[in-house]
């Protein structure tokens, strides 16, 4: 930090930290347990360039416990010292150590050094918290798996490159679990889901 | 039985809301994702000691604890009766600590925590189910080393489970597990569902609503999202069956639940009742009506 107080950039986060937190909670496991089915997260405020549901999830799961890595368009003095007051979280360098990743769309084409777990230990691993600008704006895609009953159609706007590495790092049980927010809202991306791309099932 | 808030404000405020701690909550809450992303697998956890003692349902308890909202109406069963020791102390636990309505009925719960049973109502999108579990490995009767169940966890080497099965076979004729009944869920993890009976095991498959399990002393969680393949192990020529009664519920007359053996005199004739006592009691009802 290059200030000398940092205080001065604090705002206020959950309204009720205790009640707050569960509901932010409850929307974040109903997103994971039906992905791709949009959750609302509207319990915090928006913080700088984090909105409301970004920084919702952060305030429910982050505490000291939880290493974060920020991409650098959230690496911002503000962002910095409100994430240590309200969470503690330690911010880290290294990918390789982080529990937890604050992304932007700009990082989705490289995912590579995000702890993915082990086979014995495939909890142990990364998950990703991506704020997008928009959650409905891309070409649907059909997905399948564990929460949803026969195939969901989700059009996320994310860039081919997110999914190639997506694919690339998965080995089930290992694997990176996201979480995708824009505004005050939610959707879940868990690693046991099969995303079929169109281009693909057509080939 | 109808809705019963606690009143007004919490009656015990000298605890946190729902009595654990928010870092502990924390901790349970990203597990409970883990568990979700990778369904069926055990996540270990720093369980906490509860006021009661382990066997009593601390691990479901702790579960309950960290997803438990104002909003929430809470059920609490054990063997499938709300009105056991178990079920309303645990339910009394929580209308005192995080002040939330309980209810008796399965069709206006949002959360039911549970010993054993899986209620015989339907359960609908959007209801949580927390099972306490006493031991989450169904591996540990044939291993004893968690070195090794883990290994063969990541292995997918489930060989072993069929070779108890078949023991089961080779010596009764027929495969004598009636509770406890090891599943593979999602075609990937094989999963203790609890001692639930076997006759719960098909209410697993496809069920629209979540499963969370919770184990106290062995600090395991896992679950089981909405809409998942949960399959009973079986073999071809002996294939997964649940139990039947020739006998019908001596109050509702149900040919269809799960039914409780009741020895009534000295001379040892038996009655069977639901060991559902929130479906005997919506049935009986609706019988009574029907008289009137």
């Amino acid at each position: 930090m290059t200030t000398p107080h940092s205080s001065h950039w604090l705002q206020p986060a959950f309204d009720d930290p205790v009640l707050d937190a569960q509901v932010s909670f409850r929307a974040a496991l109903a997103a994971l347990a039906e992905p791709g089915l949009t959750q609302s997260m509207a319990r915090a405020h928006a913080l700088g360039d984090l909105a409301p549901a970004t920084y919702g999830l952060c305030l429910a799961f982050l505490d000291s416990d939880t290493p974060l890595w920020l991409a650098p368009r959230f690496d911002t003095p503000l962002i910095r010292a409100n994430l240590a007051f309200h969470c503690g979280c330690p911010i880290v360098a290294e990918r390789e150590i982080a529990l937890f990743a604050l992304l932007d769309e700009s990082e989705l084409a490289d995912l590579s050094d995000f702890d993915n777990g082990s086979e014995r230990y495939p909890d142990q691993s990364c998950t990703l918290l991506i704020q997008l600008a928009d959650l409905h704006a891309g070409a649907p895609l059909r997905w399948r798996g564990p929460g949803i009953k026969d195939v969901r159609s989700v059009n996320l706007p994310l860039p081919a490159s997110f999914w190639q590495q997506r694919q690339a790092r998965s080995a089930f049980p290992r694997g990176l679990d996201c979480f995708f927010a824009a505004g005050g809202e939610v959707i879940g991306l868990p690693r046991s889901t099969r995303v079929l791309i169109e281009t693909e099932e057509a080939a | 039985m109808n809705l019963s808030t606690a009143s007004g404000a919490r009656e015990a405020s000298a605890y946190n809301f729902a009595y654990l701690d928010e870092q502990t909550k924390r901790m349970i809450r990203r597990g409970l994702l883990k568990a979700i992303s990778i369904p069926g697998y055990q996540v270990p956890f720093g369980g906490r000691e509860m006021p009661l003692p382990y066997g009593w349902g601390t691990g479901g308890m702790q579960l309950t604890a960290a997803i438990l909202g104002a909003d929430d109406v809470l059920k609490v069963i054990d063997q499938g009766a709300d009105d056991t020791t178990n079920a309303v102390s645990i339910r009394r636990f929580f209308a005192r600590t995080a002040g939330v309505a309980t209810t008796e009925r399965t069709v206006e719960a949002s959360v039911i925590q549970t010993r054993h049973r899986i209620p015989e109502t339907p359960l609908s999108a959007g209801q949580i189910m927390v099972y306490q579990v006493p031991i989450p490995e169904p591996l540990r009767f044939i291993e004893p080393s968690e070195q090794e169940t883990r290994t063969m966890h990541a292995l997918e080497d489930y060989g072993v489970m069929h070779v108890k099965l078949y023991e089961d076979i080779a010596t009764f004729g027929h495969i004598a597990t009636a509770y406890a009944y090891p599943v593979t869920v999602d075609e990937r993890y094989v999963m203790d569902p609890s001692p639930i009976p076997k006759f719960d095991n098909p209410k697993l498959d496809m069920s629209p609503a979540l499963m969370l399990f919770g184990a106290g002393r062995e600090k395991r969680l896992y679950a089981v999202p909405p809409f998942t393949k949960v399959i009973s192990l079986d073999f071809e020529d002996h294939p997964f069956a649940v139990q039947q009664w020739e006998e019908c519920c001596a109050f509702c007359g149900s040919s269809e639940s799960f039914l409780d053996e009741l020895i009534v005199d000295d001379a040892g004739s038996k009655r069977y009742v639901c060991s559902d006592t929130d479906y005997c009691r919506q049935r009986t009802e609706r019988l009574e009506e029907n008289l009137q």
